[in-house]
């Protein structure tokens, strides 16, 4: 168990480094870590909804809801559906902080 | 890097979150209800989370994953009856050995918050083999995990001015370009004593960010974390320090719980420590009788093998 049931799939290291640089005081930087983990989670959340048939979207949303720690959630959203969620919210992860690394420069 | 730089990404960070929300609340508009209704915000979805935990730890009704041999764990009364056997016992078997034993005996696998059970049996064990009274709930204040991993952080401004060369001998991580989240430990190099080069020698990072109730409990709750002592063990090596609360962190996206200093990282694991799993208990000491440092709790003779390099 973790604080949330996809917190095992969301490691993004390389973005702290990024926001660090971006930040002179702990408020600030605390500011952007909540922006990034917003972001994240409406991401995450948004993946999981998009995958799952909406039959199931009640049952997921509850479950979620009173216990989003569950790794078990997990299990649930691949008995549902034909894909593998955690690589669906990975590669998601991984589009969001090749997305925000990118945030400040002129690629985007 | 520029001010003007610093308020563009800040800017930009803040439209992609706000579009993120927005795009969410269109394309699942039964979801954005149901969590409205519910008083869930995504964005405040970890404390939302912790608060269960909390919950259900005292009370005793979360699943938990078991500790690793939980088919034949010890009961505490066994545990500290062993301990004392060692004590009492002639044979040169080092209580730190004993600690990772018991650990290892009590922990689960893969680092979670523990039960408030859990937590107690650990106290019990701690505070018998290191003589630390280490406790994992002080004064009503629990964080939101004791059980997790640290991660290497840079050394902390202590002063204006401050700079990286002022801190040796640990150089390598460099020092932070901003502050910690109590600002300065001084106000001038002048008014710099031992006792607070003590606590950015040995200080460690917390989650308070992500406490439930952080932004309505203030400025109690700011105060009441400023340089509160903390035991940390590394619970791979048995290696245990004291350090104090004087940064606020790590994001929870990294996948790490805590920070330690570079002296806490160095005594916890060695020079090529950068992450690992720790218990990190309050320290009950409202006399402040308790120094910052290193637990050395072997027989003096014996501390020189006691530190298990990894």
């Amino acid at each position: 168990m973790s604080t949330l049931f996809f917190d095992h799939l969301v490691v993004i290291e390389t973005l702290n480094k990024k926001i660090k640089k971006h930040a002179d005081s702990n408020d600030e930087l605390q500011e952007l870590w909540l922006y990034v983990e917003e972001l994240i989670h409406h991401k995450v959340i948004g993946c999981c909804l998009e995958n799952l048939p909406n039959e199931h979207h009640n049952e997921f949303m509850e479950m979620f809801h009173s216990r989003p720690y569950d790794k078990e959630i997990i299990s649930f959203l691949n008995s549902k559906m034909d894909k593998d969620i955690e690589k669906l919210i990975k590669l998601e992860i991984k589009k969001l902080t090749k997305e925000l690394i990118l945030l400040d420069s002129n690629k985007m | 890097m520029t001010q003007s730089a610093q308020t563009n990404f800040r800017d930009a960070l803040k439209l992609r979150s706000i579009e993120a929300r927005n795009s969410f609340q269109k394309s699942f508009p039964v979801a954005h209800k149901f969590l409205l209704e519910k008083g869930v915000e995504l964005g405040r979805l970890r404390q939302h989370s912790a608060k269960l935990i909390s919950a259900g730890a005292l009370t005793g009704s979360l699943l938990l994953s078991p500790p690793t041999s939980s088919g034949n764990l010890p009961s505490p009364i066994e545990l500290v009856t062993g301990i004392d056997d060692v004590k009492n016992n002639d044979t040169k078997v080092l209580p730190q050995k004993e600690l990772v034993d018991s650990l290892k005996q009590m922990l689960p696998t893969d680092v979670r918050p523990l039960s408030r059970d859990e937590e107690k049996r650990l106290e019990q064990v701690i505070n018998d083999i290191t003589n630390v009274p280490a406790k994992a709930s002080l004064e009503g204040e629990h964080l939101n995990t004791t059980y997790g991993y640290i991660g290497a952080e840079q050394h902390l401004k202590r002063y204006p001015g401050d700079i990286l060369e002022n801190h040796g001998p640990y150089y390598k991580e460099g020092i932070a370009p901003g502050l910690g989240a109590w600002s300065y430990f001084a106000k001038s190099k002048s008014e710099l004593n031992q006792d607070l080069i003590e606590k950015e020698k040995w200080y460690a990072v917390v989650q308070t960010l992500y406490l439930s109730d952080w932004s309505k409990r203030q400025p109690y709750l700011r105060d009441w974390y400023k340089y509160r002592k903390v035991l940390i063990v590394n619970t791979k090596n048995g290696n245990a320090v004291i350090a104090d609360i004087a940064d606020s962190g790590p994001a929870a996206f990294t996948g790490k719980q805590f920070g330690g200093s570079p002296e806490v990282m160095e005594y916890l694991g060695g020079s090529k420590y950068k992450k690992g799993s720790v218990i990190l208990f309050f320290v009950d000491d409202p006399e402040n009788r308790i120094s910052l440092g290193p637990v050395k709790y072997n027989d003096i003779e014996s501390i020189s093998n006691s530190l298990i390099q990894i």
